[in-house]
């Protein structure tokens, strides 16, 4: 087993675990080594300089060594510079790391996945956007080689934008004679904006929504998403 | 299967203890019963007493012997604030502030999203339910200021706003007595951005 040495890395906290008396465990999401997971010795002691400090959502720098599965944490900063998430927008941090928690493999680096998970944390402090949550979707799928097929449809043919097509996970749009019902279903133009990265169009907004849901609920083998269960009955609330 | 024994089962049960791992365990199991076996006893009894005597109160959650606590009952309390806080700990030091006249509710936890620890998994119905009672003027949340606290303020402030009741959220920034530096800067830089106006 390979033995490191990990002196200062960009970090986030996903999650934090009580182990023994005074410890956690920490998983965490590095910019050079992806999804880590980290022994905090004596964190949850009273005076421990790692109390508030190991908090999901904000920008820190980690040093680790050991070997193993667990790796020690051997140093902590906090780096600053994002506010700290509050209200809705802090449910979809939540379900940002439910995400990574679920579908990043362990010790596998994901630089361009981490700079969109970091700029879309700090988009979030500015106020919440369905566009930055579809953004990140996108990135995570394409970065674990999920990424959908939006170039041509099935039979190679170019996308049409006036076109309604069905999306088969795994293999790619199908042209329809006429729109369909499923949330598999979308425009042609919804399939060219995603291609493009880009969510102005409100229909295509909308469109994204139901496709990225099935997609990571395939991805994730069919089982709901927690935090997408708690945000729905926030939105009962009002 | 193998058949337990007494002591199999006592250092089992004492598992069930937080942060007691089966070494600890095992050596509680021997300290209370090669020397200390009244206190052995004394413990025993009171864990069946307490499981026995006591429950949650009816109006602020913490564990009493009545249906509803003394304080939730002293007519020296203010009813129209009700402060909601995490734990029994968090309470006691709300008190110790001689600062709050109020009644409490204690959620005995937190939303924990990743946890799995929903609204519904902390009846945090209840607590709206509670505040909704026509006495209650304001309702002032003073969960933690972590995410998981924050995550909780911001449903029950949710759910406080659709029912139209007036809701607070305790402030946070530099200590009293605080030196700027001496402040961790994670709570400097929040305190910053929640600065207010003197004028
Ligand atoms: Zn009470």
């Amino acid at each position: 087993m390979l033995r490191h040495r990990v002196d200062a890395q960009a970090a986030y906290v996903l999650h934090t675990y009580p182990f023994r008396e005074t410890s956690l465990i920490v998983e965490v999401f590095s910019r050079d080594w992806g999804r880590v997971s980290l022994m905090a010795r004596g964190a949850r002691r009273p005076r421990s300089a790692l109390r508030g400090l190991l908090m999901a959502f904000q920008p820190l720098e980690l040093g680790w060594s050991g070997k193993g599965e667990v790796q020690t944490l051997t140093k902590a900063e906090w780096l600053g510079g994002q506010p700290l998430l509050s209200g809705k927008a802090l449910f979809c941090g939540y379900y940002l790391n439910e995400l990574l928690l679920n579908l990043l493999p362990r010790e596998d680096a994901h630089e361009r996945l981490f700079s969109v998970y970091a700029q879309t944390l700090r988009r979030f402090a500015d106020g919440l956007h369905e566009a930055d949550l579809r953004r990140f979707e996108c990135a995570l799928l394409s970065e674990l080689g999920y990424g959908l097929t939006l170039a041509h449809d099935v039979e190679g043919a170019g996308i049409s934008a006036e076109a309604s097509y069905a999306y088969e996970i795994e293999r790619g749009p199908v042209r329809l004679a006429a729109p369909g019902d499923s949330p598999l279903c979308v425009s042609g133009r919804t399939l060219i904006d995603l291609a493009h990265d880009d969510f102005t169009d409100p229909r295509s907004l909308a469109e994204a929504k139901p496709l990225m849901r099935a997609l990571i609920t395939h991805y994730t083998g069919g089982k709901g998403l927690e935090t997408r269960k708690i945000f729905m009955e926030l939105q009962e609330l009002s | 299967m193998k058949a337990t024994n007494s002591l199999d089962h006592l250092i089992e049960s004492l598992r069930c203890l937080p942060g007691v791992g089966p070494k600890s365990a095992q050596r509680i199991a021997y300290y209370l019963l090669q020397r200390d076996r009244d206190g052995a006893a004394a413990l025993a009894a009171a864990l069946m007493q307490s499981l026995e005597t006591l429950r949650h109160c009816q109006r602020c959650n913490t564990l009493t012997e009545a249906d509803i606590c003394e304080r939730c009952l002293s007519p020296q309390r203010d009813a129209s604030l009700l402060c909601v806080v995490e734990s029994p700990v968090d309470m006691n030091m709300m008190e110790q502030t001689l600062a709050y006249s109020g009644l409490y509710y204690v959620l005995m936890g937190r939303l924990s999203p990743l946890d799995g620890v929903g609204p519904r998994e902390l009846s945090l119905e209840r607590v709206l339910a509670r505040a909704s009672d026509g006495v209650v003027k304001e309702l002032i949340l003073a969960t933690n200021f972590t995410n998981e606290g924050e995550a909780t303020a911001h449903y029950l402030s949710e759910g406080a706003r659709a029912r139209g009741l007036s809701v607070t959220r305790i402030a946070r920034g530099v200590p009293v007595g605080g030196e700027l530096e001496y402040v961790d800067p994670g709570t400097l830089a929040q305190a910053v951005r929640e600065r207010r106006s003197l004028a």
